[in-house]
C-alpha cells in the first residue's frame, strides 16, 4: 500500500436533484500530473453488521474528475456512507469520508417537463423520462367555471399518452407533479398548459 | 444408455430455454466443427430440490437441436435444469448445461389477441388475453391472466393522417376509441406486460382500420 | 404509490424493481456456485398458501436470518463487484423492510405466529443441514423465490 502523501480530497458533498446524486469534492492538484480518485460507499447494513466492507462505486473506481454519479449505487433508502481517495502513481491519500451519509428521500424535486398536444379531439401528453422510480400525477380540466379536475397516474415515459376525449370547441388544461414512491415524496406542480380544440361547443 | 467415450466431442454450446406463455423449448447449437458429421443429441432435465436428473425419451439420439419440455416443466412454481450432450458414431460430448430456469420468471408474455371494429368516428378493440400453452388442443385453457393477476396491455394508436401516436395502458379487454376522424386510416398495435421483474414481452402485430366515410357531409352532396 | 402489505403489515419506501435488477445482474454467478442442486431451501411448503396475516411474521424471520446469517460474512467471500453490489442492494432493502415489519404480539395470534414459526423452522433446519457458505451461496441463490412469494403481497 502507498505511502499516503497526497493530500485527502477536500469539501466532500452530495448535489441530488430528481434521484440523480452527485458526489463532489476539492480536486487534489500536482502541477502536471494527473490525479485519479478511487469512490466508494457503505449502506446502513454494512455500516451496522459489516463495518470494514466498503463497495467501489460502478462508476469512479477510479475516476479523474473531482465529482462522481453515484446514483447507481444508492439503491436503498437508508443512509450511506460515501468515502473518496486519491492516487497518483503509487502514492495513495488518506480517504476522506462525506460529513453526513447521504439518504436519497433528501433529493430534490422539481414539476416535471411536460408537453401537451392534441390529436384531433384526442388530448395526449408527453411526459420526460425521470427513470423507474418516477410516477406522474397528471390532472386536467375542462376550461370552465366549476370544472371537476381529473387526476390519472402515468407511467409510461418519454411516449405520448392519451389523456383525455375532448368536447368540439372546448379548452382543456394540465398540469403536472411527479412522485417518488421510494422516498413517499412529490414534486411542486408544474405550470398549467391548455389546448383548445376547433369546431363549435355541442349544445347542452 | 447409449455406451461411448464421454468426451470424445465437444460440448453442445448456446444451450438455453426459449419460453413463451409457459412453451419451453429447449434449444442449443451444434458442436463446432462437426459440420457433416451426423451427430445426434440426448436430453435429461432437472427439478431443482430433487434428487434425479430425468430421461426426456422423445428427446433421446435425435437430430434436430431443440426439444420441447413444456410437460416437464409445466409446474411453473419449479426451477429447473436442462442438458444436452452430443453423440457421433462411439463417441459422445460431455454435458453441457442450461442455468437454473424459473418458468414464472422467464417466460415471455405472448401478445393479446386483437379483434378491431370501427363505425365514422370510433374504433372498438376486443382483446383476448393470451392462453398458457398446452398439450392438446383440446385441453381446457388456461388465460396468462389466470397466472398473472396484475398482467395489463399498452395500447398504441397511430393516426396515419395526422402522423401521431399515442398509447394507452388498460387492464380490461375492451375499449373504444371515440371522436376519432373520418375516412382515417388508424393501426393499433398492443403488447401485454406484468409489472415486477423484468420480463420479455412480444408486440402484437399492427392491426389498421379505416374509419367510415362522415355520412352528414355525404348527404349535403 | 406502490407499496407491500402483509396482512396488517404496510411497507413503504422498497420498489421491488430494484431489487429484481440487484438479483438479475448476479443470479447466474450466485447460482453457478450452488452445486447442492437435491436441496431447495425455499421449499413449497415453506411457502404455499400462507395467509396474509401469517405473511408478516414468517417474512420477517425470513428477512432476520438472511441479514445476520445468511449475508453476513458472504461480502468476505464474494471478490466479483457485481455480488456485491447487488448484494448491497438486497441487504440494504431487505433491513428497510425488516425493520417495518411489526406483527402483533398478541395472545390471540399465536396460532398464525406459530404457524409461521414452523414453515421458518423447515427452511432454517435444511439450511442448518449444509455447510454454511455452501448454505448462504444457495439461500442467496434463492432470492429470486423469496421476491417472486413477496410480489404478491405488492399492491
Amino acid at each position: 500500500d502507498g505511502v499516503a502523501v497526497l493530500p485527502a480530497p477536500q469539501n466532500l458533498s452530495v448535489q441530488s436533484t430528481n434521484m440523480k446524486h452527485l458526489l463532489m469534492w476539492s480536486p487534489v492538484i500536482v502541477p502536471g500530473e494527473i490525479i485519479y480518485y478511487f469512490v466508494e460507499y457503505q449502506g446502513e447494513y454494512e455500516s451496522l453488521y459489516m463495518s470494514h466492507i466498503w463497495i467501489p462505486s460502478s462508476w469512479c473506481s477510479p475516476t479523474e474528475c473531482p465529482e462522481c454519479d453515484i446514483t447507481d449505487d444508492i439503491t436503498a433508502t437508508v443512509p450511506y456512507k460515501l468515502r473518496v481517495r486519491a492516487t497518483l502513481g503509487s502514492q495513495t491519500s488518506a480517504w476522506s469520508t462525506l460529513p453526513h451519509p447521504f439518504n436519497r428521500n433528501s433529493t430534490t424535486l422539481t414539476p416535471p417537463v411536460m408537453e401537451v398536444t392534441k390529436d384531433g379531439f384526442h388530448l395526449v401528453i408527453k411526459l420526460e423520462d425521470l427513470g423507474p422510480q418516477f410516477e406522474f400525477l397528471v390532472a386536467y380540466w375542462r376550461r370552465e367555471p366549476g370544472a371537476k379536475e381529473h387526476v390519472q397516474v402515468v407511467r409510461s415515459r418519454g411516449i405520448p399518452v392519451h389523456l383525455e376525449t375532448m368536447e368540439p370547441g372546448a379548452a382543456y388544461c394540465v398540469k403536472v407533479r411527479t412522485f417518488v414512491k421510494v422516498i413517499g415524496r412529490h414534486s411542486p406542480s408544474s405550470q398549467a398548459e391548455c389546448v383548445k380544440v376547433q369546431g363549435e361547443t355541442l349544445p347542452l | 444408455a447409449v455406451l461411448c467415450i464421454s468426451g470424445g466431442l465437444p460440448k453442445p454450446t448456446n444451450i438455453t430455454f426459449l419460453s413463451i406463455n409457459m412453451r419451453n423449448i429447449l434449444q442449443w447449437s451444434p458442436p463446432e466443427g462437426l459440420q457433416g458429421a451426423e451427430v445426434t443429441y440426448t436430453v435429461q432435465y432437472f427439478i431443482y430440490g430433487q434428487k434425479k436428473w430425468l430421461n426426456k425419451s422423445e428427446c433421446r439420439n435425435i437430430n434436430r437441436t431443440c426439444c420441447d419440455l413444456s410437460v416437464e416443466t409445466s409446474d411453473y412454481e419449479h426451477q429447473y435444469y436442462a442438458k444436452v450432450r452430443a453423440i457421433w458414431e462411439t463417441n459422445c460430448s460431455k454435458w453441457a448445461e442450461t442455468g437454473r430456469f424459473y418458468p414464472f420468471l422467464e417466460t415471455q408474455i405472448g401478445p393479446p389477441g386483437i379483434a378491431l371494429t370501427t363505425d365514422e368516428k370510433s374504433i372498438s378493440i376486443v382483446l383476448m388475453a393470451p392462453e398458457k400453452w398446452k398439450r392438446n388442443p383440446e385441453d381446457s385453457s388456461l388465460s396468462m391472466q389466470q397466472i398473472y393477476s396484475n398482467l395489463k396491455y399498452n395500447v398504441s394508436v397511430y393516426n396515419t393522417k395526422s402522423n401521431r401516436t399515442w398509447s394507452q395502458c388498460v387492464t380490461n379487454h375492451t375499449l373504444v376509441l371515440g371522436w376519432l376522424e373520418p375516412d382515417t386510416l388508424y393501426c393499433v398495435h398492443v403488447v401485454s406486460f406484468v409489472p415486477g421483474p423484468p420480463r420479455l414481452a412480444q408486440p402484437s402485430e399492427k392491426h389498421c382500420v379505416r374509419t367510415l366515410k362522415d355520412q352528414t357531409s355525404a348527404l349535403k352532396v | 404509490g406502490q407499496e407491500f402489505q402483509f396482512g396488517p403489515c404496510r411497507v413503504e419506501g422498497v420498489a421491488l424493481q430494484e431489487l429484481w435488477e440487484a438479483f438479475r445482474a448476479m443470479k447466474d454467478i450466485v447460482q453457478a456456485k450452488d452445486n447442492i442442486t437435491s436441496v431447495r431451501l425455499l421449499r413449497k411448503e415453506v411457502l404455499q398458501n400462507v395467509s396474509d396475516t401469517e405473511s408478516c411474521y414468517l417474512l420477517r424471520a425470513l428477512l432476520k436470518f438472511y441479514l445476520n446469517t445468511v449475508f453476513k460474512n458472504y461480502l468476505d467471500k464474494a471478490a466479483d463487484s457485481r455480488i456485491r453490489k447487488s448484494f448491497s442492494t438486497l441487504a440494504n432493502n431487505f433491513f428497510v423492510i425488516a425493520s417495518k415489519l411489526q406483527p402483533s404480539q398478541e395472545k390471540e395470534m399465536f396460532s398464525i405466529s406459530e404457524s409461521a414459526r414452523r414453515r421458518f423452522l423447515l427452511f432454517q433446519r435444511a439450511f442448518k443441514q449444509l455447510d454454511i457458505q455452501a448454505a448462504q451461496t444457495k439461500a442467496f441463490g434463492e432470492v429470486d423465490i423469496l421476491l417472486t412469494w413477496m410480489e404478491r403481497f405488492y399492491q
